[in-house]
């Protein structure tokens, strides 16, 4: 089994500074091995974007994983999620044991409420994505007491982009192609400064966009003194 | 103004700014979103960003009532072409503690329920996550919620 449970970085306010040191050392070595486009040059984690560091893993291969531990043992936090079995360790120990591919754990502030863990996974076929969705969802339902009803998956009839939300974790299951699309990665971990977000600002609204129109103008009669 | 006032058969000088009686039937305050309504698409997909003649209009909504609220699918005709969209914000107030737009706010999304966009600027409220339904993809494409 390598190293249990992909490093994560804590990134709360008070120890950002702790996050900084530590994301750049976890940044280099994983340099090598992730996709050209995911890290540019220095990350602007100084200009105060406190975004959780996303640590990849590759399930199959395993490359590095013994540089990443050193530095994850520093940096893990505890994993605190609604259920105390059901926890972000567990999830990433099944999904390993599943053979997903590309296991990004990014881990979110608390300044953005949706969630504390954000998960991203590859799966190799549609097949492999549903048969991972439901496993997960199975050992939810079997771990679970009575606190968080109601989990479903969603996107069962897509063929390339499912998803769970178990409250604090949130988890994607998509097809590499999928993934290469959307760059959900990107987005979680640089905020504003993501490629796609600001190359969508020169776009404006079309010519005909009735943006103010009001409810006095031309729909009914009104009177007003 | 002068045409009330003949109407009513008062003069100006009678006529207080506090009473008004209208003879004239109005329509009532415009719901949510529904038939014909016009919307605005507010992720960064080719059909929703490029210009056309004529602003998208909703031409049905998926509900048993048919007033489209935040988290409802709706059919939308954009340039000629029918898509489902799902809404994210609309002008009339919700129950307190929710959001209210100043714009129609509408995601454009595919038939298998995947976003035809990839990123999503303006804001997007946090109730579409208690509800019941497939948001959890537009959530993880949107950049601020509010």
């Amino acid at each position: 089994m390598p190293g249990r449970g992909g490093p994560r970085c804590g990134s709360a306010a008070a120890g950002m500074w702790r996050a900084l040191s530590g994301g750049r050392r976890l940044l280099r070595p994983l340099s090598a091995a992730v996709r050209g486009t995911l890290r540019r040059g220095p990350p602007p984690w100084v200009a105060g974007a406190p975004y959780g560091v996303c640590a990849e893993t590759r399930g199959a291969g395993g490359g590095g994983a013994g540089v990443l531990g050193v530095a994850a043992a520093e940096l893990r936090q505890a994993a605190d999620t609604v259920l105390p079995k059901f926890n972000i360790d567990f999830v990433v120990d099944l999904l390993r044991q599943e053979n997903a591919k590309d296991v990004c754990v990014i881990q979110l502030p608390p300044e953005i409420k949706y969630c504390d863990y954000f998960i991203i996974v590859s799966g190799s076929s549609t097949r492999h994505l549903h048969a991972m969705a439901h496993y997960l969802l199975k050992m939810y339902k079997h771990h679970k007491e009575e606190s968080d009803p109601h989990t479903q998956i969603e996107g069962k009839e897509t063929d390339d982009w499912l998803c769970i939300d178990f409250g604090s974790i949130v988890i994607h299951f998509m097809l590499p192609e999928t993934r290469e699309v959307y760059e959900l990665e990107k987005l979680w971990t640089l905020g504003s400064y993501d490629d796609q977000l600001t190359q969508m600002t020169p776009q404006s609204l079309p010519e005909d966009f009735i943006f103010g129109l009001s409810p006095e103008s031309s729909d009914h009669l009104e009177t007003r003194t | 103004m002068a045409l009330l006032t003949q109407q009513l058969g008062l003069s100006l000088t009678h006529l207080s700014s506090a009473v008004i009686q209208r003879h004239f039937s109005i329509t009532g305050a415009s719901l949510a979103i529904q038939k014909l309504t016009r919307v605005r698409v507010v992720d960064n997909s080719a059909l929703g960003n490029t210009p056309y003649h004529r602003p998208p209009k909703c031409i049905h909504v998926y509900n048993k009532t048919g007033v489209g609220k935040v988290g409802d699918k709706i059919l939308l005709a954009i340039k000629g072409e029918k898509k489902k969209a799902l809404i994210v914000g609309h002008k009339m107030p919700g129950p307190t503690m929710t959001p209210r737009f100043d714009s129609n706010n509408v995601v454009l999304i595919e038939d298998n329920g995947n976003p035809t966009g990839t990123r999503i600027k303006t804001p997007i409220p946090y109730i579409l996550r208690q509800r019941e339904g497939e948001f959890s993809k537009v959530l993880a494409i949107a950049r601020n919620f509010v």
